[in-house]
Order: structure tokens, then sequence, then C-alpha cells
């Protein structure tokens, strides 16, 4: 049985006031009496808990930079806890930013197999899945060409086609995707809305509403990285515009 | 500790699959669309060691045959080391892209680097092998032991990677300083001349040099034909050991926190 049980999760960014971290920075902070000041820690998510059962479908709704997609990360094992815990069963398919991975020098076969290794694919499980990858992408004809002479489409259509061959567990979306023509969309939309049927779980960011009440059973609200609100997606949905 | 050190590997070992991949990659890009290929890992060490053999053989007034095959082998594991140690440095910052969109055990971007480079010189090395066994190298029960010299070189260039690809994360400067530190070790390591030719101070440098005795390792089998001294065995296996340990101990306590900094 999957499930998902974030514990009292708080994520730290420490914030630089100067980017370029230098050894020259390093030394003169040396001396400077308090080390600490050094930087200031931005809790993106603040003590969050909440659980994740069988057949839930998360919808998280939040204003920009509220840690709706540091939360999902988390999750993802991106990034790791500073405080708390999650703790998850099952496998997970995190499409955050799809295509992660792709060298622009290697041919569309081969970035199947690299990127798919990253994401965890068995070869086995790469060679069984190529045929069809290929052919939903509709890239027979570029298959063995290198990745950089692609289109944004034609890159878009290999990455969703990947990402989205093996039904995962847990499904993370960070916004549903976007991208192509409208046929490849239509397309794209059949296949999407399949993986969430047959995931046990899936968790969703989108800033669609009414994708969201017709999408999930259960919605959280985030602000400035603390849990406000859980609950009906048409409640949460209503008192979250009202605020 | 030793639980996050197994963690370690067990978390490489899933992720095997990839981290051959990522060890194809380099080896493909590296010669992708150039003319001859492959053949680049033979030629090019070739070329640059004939330049090295021509110019110092007449410089020091040594005979070029013999000193052509002195310098394969001090050639052989230096090229190796400085190129994990350089390449290394750079694994983390360049897949940030990577790191910050899925999830992936780190320790396999400097671990595909020290692979990658292993296969390369390993086929360097046995093509060079024949010319210098033409030239004048000698063929002996020495060259057996060669196995363990480049497992022990791959353990402690690998641990040297660890430690800089974490220390560039948080100091971008290492890039620089990687590089012309190499510089500089190139020439405090024996490469070109036997140990023991550099005294006073210089020497002493020579001598604490953790890259001399790897040189002897290699050079004993090639050039003398013999098993390295069993006292250069046991400091080779400590170092490679230590280095590998403070290497994950360094790279563990990091490893979930880089990501902050990057």
């Amino acid at each position: 049985m999957s499930s998902i049980q974030v514990k009292n999760l708080t994520i730290k960014f420490p914030v630089y006031n100067d980017q370029a971290h230098s050894l020259k920075e390093y030394f003169s902070s040396i001396f400077k009496r308090d080390r600490s000041a050094r930087h200031d820690d931005y809790l993106a998510v603040n003590n969050i808990s909440f659980g994740v059962n069988p057949g839930d479908r998360l919808g998280i709704i939040g204003k920009n930079g509220a840690g709706k997609s540091t939360l999902l990360k988390a999750i993802c094992r991106i990034y790791e806890p500073s405080e708390g815990e999650v703790i998850t069963n099952g496998t997970i398919a995190p499409m955050l930013e799809i295509g992660a991975g792709f060298h622009p020098e290697f041919s569309g076969r081969e970035n199947i197999y690299l990127n798919g290794a990253i994401l965890g694919y068995t070869k086995k499980q790469l060679k069984k899945i190529e045929p069809e990858v290929i052919a939903f992408s509709e890239l027979e004809d570029f298959i063995d060409t290198p990745v950089k002479h692609y289109s944004t489409g034609m890159y878009m259509r290999l990455a969703f086609a990947l990402s989205t061959a093996i039904n995962p567990d847990i499904l993370i979306l960070d916004e549903i995707f976007n991208g192509g023509d409208a046929k490849f969309m239509a397309k794209a939309k059949k296949r999407m809305y399949s993986l969430i049927d047959q995931a046990s779980i899936v968790i969703v960011v989108s800033h669609d509403h009414s994708l969201m009440q017709s999408l999930c059973n259960r919605v959280i609200w985030i602000d400035h990285g603390k849990l406000i609100d859980d609950g009906a997606p048409e409640q949460i949905v209503s008192r979250y515009l009202s605020a | 500790m030793s639980s996050k050190v197994w963690n370690f590997f067990f978390e490489l070992y899933k992720f095997r699959y990839a981290l051959s991949q990522l060890v194809f990659q380099q080896l493909i890009l590296r010669y992708r669309r150039t003319a001859l290929g492959y053949l680049w890992t033979l030629l090019s060490p070739l070329l640059m060691m004939s330049v090295m053999a021509v110019v110092f053989s007449s410089l020091f007034k040594s005979d070029l045959k013999t000193f052509a095959v002195f310098l394969f082998g001090g050639m052989i594991p230096w090229t190796y080391f400085s190129s994990v140690v350089a390449q290394s440095s750079s694994s983390l910052i360049n897949n940030e892209g990577m790191i910050k969109k899925v999830y992936i055990p780190k320790g396999i971007f400097p671990l595909s680097i020290a692979l990658g480079l292993l296969i390369d010189s390993l086929f360097s090395f046995v093509a060079l092998f024949f010319i210098i066994l033409a030239v004048g190298g000698t063929l002996s029960l020495g060259l057996l032991f060669l196995p363990v010299s480049f497992l022990l070189l791959f353990l402690f260039s690998f641990g040297v990677g660890l430690i800089l690809s974490i220390a560039t994360v948080f100091f971008r400067d290492f890039q620089h300083i990687t590089t012309i530190a190499l510089q500089g070790l190139f020439f405090l390591t024996p490469i070109l001349y036997q140990p023991g030719l550099i005294d006073g101070k210089l020497g002493l440098l020579v001598s604490l040099n953790p890259v001399t005795p790897y040189i002897a390792l290699f050079r004993a089998p090639l050039v003398d034909g013999s098993f390295p001294d069993i006292h250069i065995l046991i400091q080779t296996t400590a170092i490679s050991i230590v280095t590998v340990l403070i290497g994950l101990l360094i790279f563990l306590s990091q490893e979930k926190k880089f990501i902050f900094r990057m």
C-alpha cells in the first residue's frame, strides 16, 4: 500500500547576500565576531505535517513562492528535510521539470536510456518501453538525431512520453503538462489522465482551480511555508480565493 | 557512520544502470564527431609523451629510448590521477540541473568520472605498452602486479575527487586552485626525474608528496621489471584507504546539504 507521511517538515534555505561564494568571503567571515550573521535562513517549508493515503488525489494551492514546489521536491527526496521527516511507500514518478538530464549531443534514442536510467528505470524496462515512447512522441524519423537539433516541441514530446511511460504508485505533478500542438496536447492529456487513474496517490500543484476541484478529493493550502488549511477542494479553494 | 557508508554504496548499487550510462556518456562524448574517434585515447598520450621524451631526454642528456620507457612509467599514473582530480572537482556543479530536478545519489558523479577515466587509462596503457615494448621495455612477472597498482591508484584518486567535488560547491575558487595545484604537483612528483635526485627543501616536499609512491607502484613493474618494494605497497595501501575514508566522510557529511549551496 502506498502512502506518504510528512511529519513536522521544515526546509531551510540559507540566503546569501552575496551570491558568489568564495574563499575570500569565507576567510573574511572568520574574523567577524558573529559568524552566524553570514547568512539568514529562509524557511521555504515551515513545520508542515500531513498524511496522504492510498486513493488520495491531493491538490496543493498557494501563492507563488509559498513553498509548494519545495514541498514537492522534498517528497521526491531532492531536498533533504532540515527538520522533521518524509516517509514514502511506493514508487514515485516526479514530473517536476521533465527532460532533466537530457544530453544535447546524444540522440533521442540514447537519451531515452540515459534519462530513463537517471529516472530510476532498469535497462529491461527501457528496452520494453523504447518503441512505445518513440511512437507516442512521433519522433520515428528523428530518433537517431542529436536532441540539440530538436525543436522545443519535439524535445517536450520526448521528455513527456518517457516520463509517463511507466505507471508509478505515486504521481507528483507540478502543473499539468503544457506544450506541443493541439493534437499532441489532446493525446498527452489522455495519457496523463490514464496515469492519474492508475496511480494510487496523486499530488498536484496547480493554479487552475477548476482542475483542482475536478481532479482532487482533497486540497491543502500553503502560505509562507505554513499549512493554512486542509480539506475538501470546493471549501479550501473558496476560502483561498476569498482570503 | 558505517550505516551511512553502507547506504551510500547501496544507493549506488540501486542506480548502477544510471552509473553505467554516465560512464558511457563520458567515453562517447569525448570522441564523438572526431574523425579518429576513440583512437585519440591512444594518440593523444602517445604524442604528448613523444614530445616530452624528446625535449627532456635531450635536456637531461639521456638516452631517448631509456628515457621514454622511464617517462611512460611515470606518466600513466600521473595522467590518471590529475584528470580524475581536475574533472571530479567540477563534477557536482556541472550536474546542478540534474541534481535539482530529480533524486539521484550524488556520489554517482565523481564515481562515474573515476571509472570512465580508468577505462580510458587502461586502453591507452595497453596500446602504449606495445610501443614501449618495441622501444625497449621489459616483459616480466612484475607486470602481474599492475592490476593492484591500478586499483590502489583508483582508490586514492577517487578519494581526492570526492573531497574536491564537495569543496568546489562551497568555494568555486577550487576549480582554479585545482588547476594550478596540479601543475605544481606535477613538478613535485618524480615523473621526469628519479626520486632522490632533488635534495634540500624541495626534495623533502617530493618525498612528502602522497602521489610519489604511486609512481613507484607503476615504475617498478614497467621499467625495472620487478614487484614494487613492500614499503611502497604498504604506504600506498594506507594512503588509499585513508584517502577514500576521509573522502567518504566529507562527502557523506555534506551530501544532503550542498544542494542548498548550488
